[in-house]
């Protein structure tokens, strides 16, 4: 018995042994002579191709609606083209440690092309280079990388406050006692809408700033934030960075008339301006997409066939308030959450059918 | 014991062998999953060899010193806090130096993070109070010394040393050799202090069996705070190392936790037992590898992303099971 058990020891580790040594050997024999003849395939086939293409995306925030609804928009415009055979998604949380390790396993993939909302601006631009030198497509969106060739899809941030802050004061008649309500210190986004923000506020001069908060882009913090402020404080007008309806929840909670509120194009936001208008509630959402996703996918395709594509594209928000119901109809989706982001059309970019082929969040294939 | 007295009956080298089956193990299902991985991409070359190389560093680096520690008798949770540290002093002060400030900023880097662990040890000694919550308390320190250092990303360090640890100077693409070696010398030199010199074993001792380590004569707490400090000096590395590969510091508080979180699982698969004493820490080397190579595989294998979390954390569950089930086995049989 004993005995035997040995034999089957040694057999087995002789068989490990083997299987090292074929682990082993095998990435040792195998580089040098294919890479370079790779990198050439990939530069020469790549404009000869039509379609059939392979799209790697990259996102390191999970669990935020948002992210989640841009990469359901670059599943269906994906779709929607019938250019796409296959959409590889790499997500997970990281920094830019995990983004650069996602974006080598994708280049490794032999991708055509990569839709990646980046974590930084320069740490990732190496990577993407060595990507763009083996023929590949990147398109960064969201937010912009400094890479050599890549493309960027953004969304234009300061003129999202802009836009908003000047329609609220002007609905005041340029007079009043407004909130601002902002989103994260620090982060990008928020410094460049604050800065919108102040733009436009230079050219009220009786618009009196009377509180500013960070919601965090938290929906209960914002609503505690607001409802603290509208029961203690004279508010004549609010604008928000994005937490919207919970706001108007605390006016009809507290019991007070509604003021004048900015918000986004967030589903519970575009009903409540609907519904509410009736009661009083006068206000504007300024449009955020995700779908942003979408246009950096047609973005990449434009590119990949050969029609060269702007680099840097912005993307100006529209803005719906209370008395554009048709706007606001169109943009309403009743089977959808009250975060999801209902201005999912980005015309000339996207040929999917609205909420519905997002929300369903089919890639080819799936 | 019937194992045992096998074993002595059999060839020296066969007894190493058999002894360190768990890590032979670890690097056999290492040498699979690369082979799997060629399987599953169109090329296999230098660039994937250099990829997997570098960005299996941070967590080698990690997991060595957690190893060294866990088989000391202690566990550490304020690593991974130890390489935000490292990371951002070096992505703040190394940024537009020369490469010989760089290299002192560097070695200063592992001499002083090193010492400070070493602190974090004589405390443990000290007040008797455990391992786990004095490492966690000094997480939380060396977490928010790490964002008073360097408030948001930023930073940068020297082409030479981002070529060091991931063989090209601009962190992408070069040759695998530096990391590589960068990665296999330290692992093969701690391990064989650790299993051949005299303070390497009187780790295993105090791990082993603290009171008879003790009435053996060996200082035990020495050995602890040595196991302290060396953690503390891979927790540098692997904080230089991330310098080298982003180009960029990272203070994010996420970053430290989830390096902790993966480097106990990387010890806990590399056949290292919790309870100390027993492990050879060459296995961490592979795992550290495996656990990075997973997400990659399991994504060119088509598994939604949202679900590779989750097929990762049962395979972990499953080896270990495997692990437990082959020990009850042994322990049946004799």
């Amino acid at each position: 018995m004993k005995h035997r058990s040995r034999v089957h020891v040694v057999g087995m580790l002789l068989l490990v042994l083997a299987l090292l040594v074929a682990g082993c050997a095998a990435p040792v024999s195998a580089p040098a002579a294919p890479a370079g003849g790779a990198a050439d395939a990939a530069a020469t086939e790549a404009p000869a191709k039509e379609g059939g293409f392979t799209i790697g995306v990259s996102n390191t925030l999970v669990g935020n609606g948002w992210r989640e609804q841009m990469i359901c928009a670059i599943k269906a415009q994906a779709t929607a083209s019938g250019l796409v055979d296959r959409v590889i998604v790499v997500n997970r949380n990281g920094g830019p440690t995990e983004q650069i390790a996602d974006l080598e396993g994708l280049i490794s993939q032999g991708v055509d092309a990569i839709i990646l909302n980046p974590t930084d601006r320069e740490g990732l631009n190496a990577v993407i280079e060595a990507a763009i030198a083996q023929g590949i497509v990147v398109v960064a969106v969201d937010q912009a990388v400094t890479a050599e060739g890549a493309y960027v899809v953004t969304n234009d941030q300061v003129a999202y406050a802009r836009i908003g802050a000047e329609w609220l004061f002007e609905t005041l008649g340029g007079k009043g006692k407004v909130v601002e309500m902002r989103g994260i210190d620090g982060v990008p986004a928020d410094t460049d809408r604050h800065n919108g923000f102040m733009e436009a506020l230079a050219n009220y001069p009786d618009i009196e700033i009377v509180a500013q908060t960070f919601t965090g882009w938290d929906p209960s913090t914002g609503a505690q934030q607001a409802l603290d402020l509208i029961t203690t404080t004279e508010v004549d007008g609010i604008w928000t960075s994005g937490i919207d309806y919970p706001v108007v929840e605390q006016f009809q909670a507290a019991n007070v008339p509604f003021v004048p509120i900015v918000g986004a194009d967030n589903n519970g936001f575009v009903k409540q301006l609907l519904e509410l208008a009736d009661e009083g509630l006068v206000g504007a959402a300024v449009t955020n997409p995700p779908a942003i996703g979408a246009v950096g996918l047609a973005i990449a395709l434009d590119a990949l066939t050969g029609k060269n594509p702007e680099r840097v594209t912005m993307l100006t928000p529209e803005l719906f308030d209370t008395s554009n119901v048709e706007g606001l109809q169109a943009l309403y989706a009743p089977d959808e959450q009250v975060g999801w982001s209902t201005y999912v059309n980005i015309p000339p970019y996207t040929s999917y059918s609205g909420s519905a082929d997002v929300s369903a969040c089919k890639a080819p294939g799936e | 014991m019937t194992n045992a007295l096998a074993a002595t009956r059999t060839h020296p080298a066969l007894r190493a062998l058999l002894r360190n089956s768990w890590v032979l193990g670890v690097w056999l299902l290492l040498g699979a999953l690369l082979l799997w991985y060629t399987t599953l991409i169109p090329v296999f070359g230098p660039f994937q060899i250099t990829s997997i190389t570098k960005n299996s560093l941070p967590l080698v680096y990690l997991a060595i010193g957690q190893a060294i520690i866990v088989i000391a008798g202690g566990i550490d949770l304020s690593l991974g806090a130890l390489l935000l540290l490292s990371n951002v002093i070096a992505a703040r002060f190394m940024e537009g130096q020369p490469v010989g400030v760089v290299a002192a900023i560097g070695l200063a880097l592992i001499v002083g993070i090193a010492l400070l662990n070493a602190l974090t040890g004589y405390i443990i000694n000290l007040s008797g109070v455990p391992d786990i919550v004095v490492t966690l308390a000094t997480s939380y320190i060396w977490s928010g010394l790490a964002l008073w250092i360097l408030p948001s990303p930023g930073g940068g360090t020297a082409p030479e040393m981002r070529w060091l640890f991931t063989g090209s100077p601009s962190g992408i693409g070069g040759s695998y050799w530096p990391p590589l070696l960068m990665m296999l010398i330290p692992g093969l030199l701690v391990a064989l202090w650790a299993r051949t010199s005299r303070p390497g074993l009187t780790l295993y001792a105090t791990g082993s069996n603290r009171t008879a380590a003790q009435l053996a004569g060996l200082n035990v707490r020495r050995a602890k705070i040595l196991a302290y400090a060396i953690g503390g000096a891979m927790a540098a590395l692997a904080g230089l190392a991330m310098v080298a590969i982003t180009g960029t510091g990272d203070p994010r508080f996420a970053v430290g936790a989830s390096a902790t979180l993966n480097s106990v699982a990387a010890v806990v698969l590399g056949g290292i037992a919790l309870t100390g004493g027993v492990g050879n820490v060459f296995g961490v080397v592979a795992t550290g590898v495996t656990l990075i190579m997973l997400n990659p595989i399991l994504i060119a294998m088509g598994v939604n992303s949202n679900n590779a979390q989750v097929i990762q954390g049962v395979l972990i569950a499953g080896v270990m099971m495997v692990g437990g089930l082959s020990a009850v086995l042994r322990e049946r049989r004799s």
